[in-house]
């Protein structure tokens, strides 16, 4: 496991720089006019950064909304006899509300049960297991169908929640299994 | 889908935030224009006119909890100020101290700036230097009417820095793709991992390079490296959109890509969750590679079977007119 995990860090580290590098030296070797294609490309940067602002201010100032209002409180306290009935602890609920909306307030979720409960506790290490499992799925809907200016998102939310929720019910059981 | 959520959220805010203000009104929880009772003492004595004045509040936390009819329990005492000017004396509190509900709110609500609790204050009795007051804070009504919009226009403010901030890891990794396309790496990529790949994605043709943007996009998620994940992900979107049909909808590809990079497997955990847990992380990498996993498998057998779904089908984009079928 624990070497495992050394070749991963390796990996990890070295994988953006060998991408940096190896991609304008592979083209070199292929002859490619390196730096005009590089800067004809980066020109898109902006432009697409600027596609995604609507997306992003509407997605974001509804869960801003949202959680300013309390009624993500409110959501929490009203999934709490089931969830409880199913075996989640209560104080892990929050984070299970909170996870696909906004990947700041998640975090300040585990920042806050890691002084609230030391890093060793169960419950700090399901949500940390609920935050390394999950991605804030209505962000990366907005950034990836935003920069195509994609409105009709299909089955995106459904799918992508079906998948969050999985994985945080998991994360309790897992934890569990493995730790308690 | 993505409608309903979201009028669903913006609606849900408004009701929970008059409920709650409602609420707030009828029971009185700020104790309005109503006056408290406390103690206070000073080390000079409190009949000077002086302006500004360093006092000590005496609070009697019992008193304190039934007058608002809460379970905080404040301090007994708090450092504090007093003010003088023709329109009489106001007592301020230290600024940023710790204080319980409902002051907290009504601090933030009527001093937002200084930080400071303020109320106006009149003596009931001076025995040199100590004394006994009665304060009135400011009126609080409609916190959270407040707070929902506050809150929109500083998530509006956000999502704009947010996006600019990608302005310059997305214009890095389109320059790098540009090379990489035009030196033929992408297409390598993608002859080597389509037969994986295709089934997944069965829309995009054989050796199209937005196979290879999504081995490059999955491959920087499960290496933890959002950053890069990002810009390589939107590039996949781009070459995605342009075998699409109807340029507004989402294709099944895309929603696939979309649910695998939700649910990525993560071989190394992303590097915020690292910075937050230390050395800690060690002991749930195994098991947040079970979780990934497994919602991998989930993610995209939700993507799979609910495009099949009658009212996930896209809806044409040019409308039929039933009493023109086959022409004049």
């Amino acid at each position: 496991m624990d070497t495992l995990r050394t070749v991963l860090e390796v990996l990890s580290a070295f994988v953006l720089p060998a991408l940096i590098v190896g991609f304008p030296l592979y083209g070199l070797l292929k002859k490619v006019p390196v730096y005009e294609e590089f800067v004809e490309g980066a020109k898109d940067g902006f432009k697409v950064a600027v596609t995604i602002i609507p997306y992003l201010v509407a997605i974001l100032f509804a869960i801003g909304m949202f959680r300013a209002s309390g009624a993500m409180d409110f959501m929490v306290e009203g999934l709490r006899p089931m969830l409880s009935w199913i075996g989640v602890p209560p104080e892990v609920l929050p984070m299970m509300v909170i996870r696909p909306l906004t990947g700041s307030g998640s975090a300040a979720i585990v920042l806050d049960m890691i002084n609230q409960f030391g890093e060793d506790s169960i419950l700090v290490k399901m949500v940390a297991t609920m935050f390394g499992s999950t991605e804030t799925t209505f962000y990366v809907i907005a950034v990836y169908f935003g920069a195509v200016n994609i409105k009709k998102t299909r089955h995106a939310v459904p799918a992508g929640l079906i998948a969050d929720v999985v994985a945080m019910l998991l994360s309790v059981f897992v934890v569990r299994w493995l730790f308690a | 889908m993505l409608n309903y959520v979201w009028a669903g959220l913006i609606i849900l805010s408004f009701v929970f935030g008059i409920t709650s203000d409602v609420l707030d009104f009828s029971k009185d929880r700020y104790r309005n224009g109503t006056e408290l009772t406390i103690g206070l003492s000073s080390e000079s004595s409190l009949t000077d006119e002086s302006r500004r004045q360093d006092v000590t509040v005496h609070i009697d936390p019992s008193f304190f909890q039934s007058f608002y009819g809460t379970e905080s329990r404040p301090d007994s005492t708090y450092a504090g100020q007093l003010v003088r000017s023709a329109d009489g004396i106001q007592l301020r509190f230290a600024q940023g101290v710790s204080i319980p509900e409902p002051w907290a709110t009504i601090r933030s609500e009527t001093s937002p700036r200084d930080n400071d609790l303020r109320g106006v204050m009149t003596f009931e009795s001076v025995d040199s230097t100590s004394a006994v007051a009665h304060v009135t804070f400011s009126d609080v009504k409609f916190v959270k009417m407040h707070a929902i919009a506050a809150a929109a226009i500083d998530m509006a403010e956000t999502a704009v820095s947010l996006a600019l901030g990608l302005i310059g890891v997305i214009a890095l990794w389109m320059g790098l793709l540009k090379i990489a396309e035009a030196s033929g790496l992408i297409h390598s990529v993608v002859r080597v991992t389509q037969p994986i790949l295709r089934p997944l994605f069965p829309e995009i043709p054989k050796d199209h390079p937005a196979l290879g943007l999504i081995v490059l996009n999955l491959t920087a998620n499960m290496l933890g490296l959002g950053n890069a994940a990002t810009p390589l992900g939107i590039k996949a979107m781009e070459e995605m959109q342009k075998l699409n049909p109807d340029p507004d909808t989402a294709t099944n590809s895309m929603v696939m890509l979309l649910a695998m990079n939700t649910a990525s497997v993560q071989l190394v955990p992303p590097v915020l969750l690292v910075a937050l847990m230390g050395l800690q992380i060690n002991e749930l990498i195994f098991a947040i590679l079970i979780v990934t996993s497994i919602s991998l498998v989930v993610g995209i057998l939700a993507a799979k079977l609910l495009s099949k779904m009658k009212r996930f089908q896209p809806v044409p984009a040019v409308a039929v007119d039933p009493l023109n079928v086959g022409g004049k």
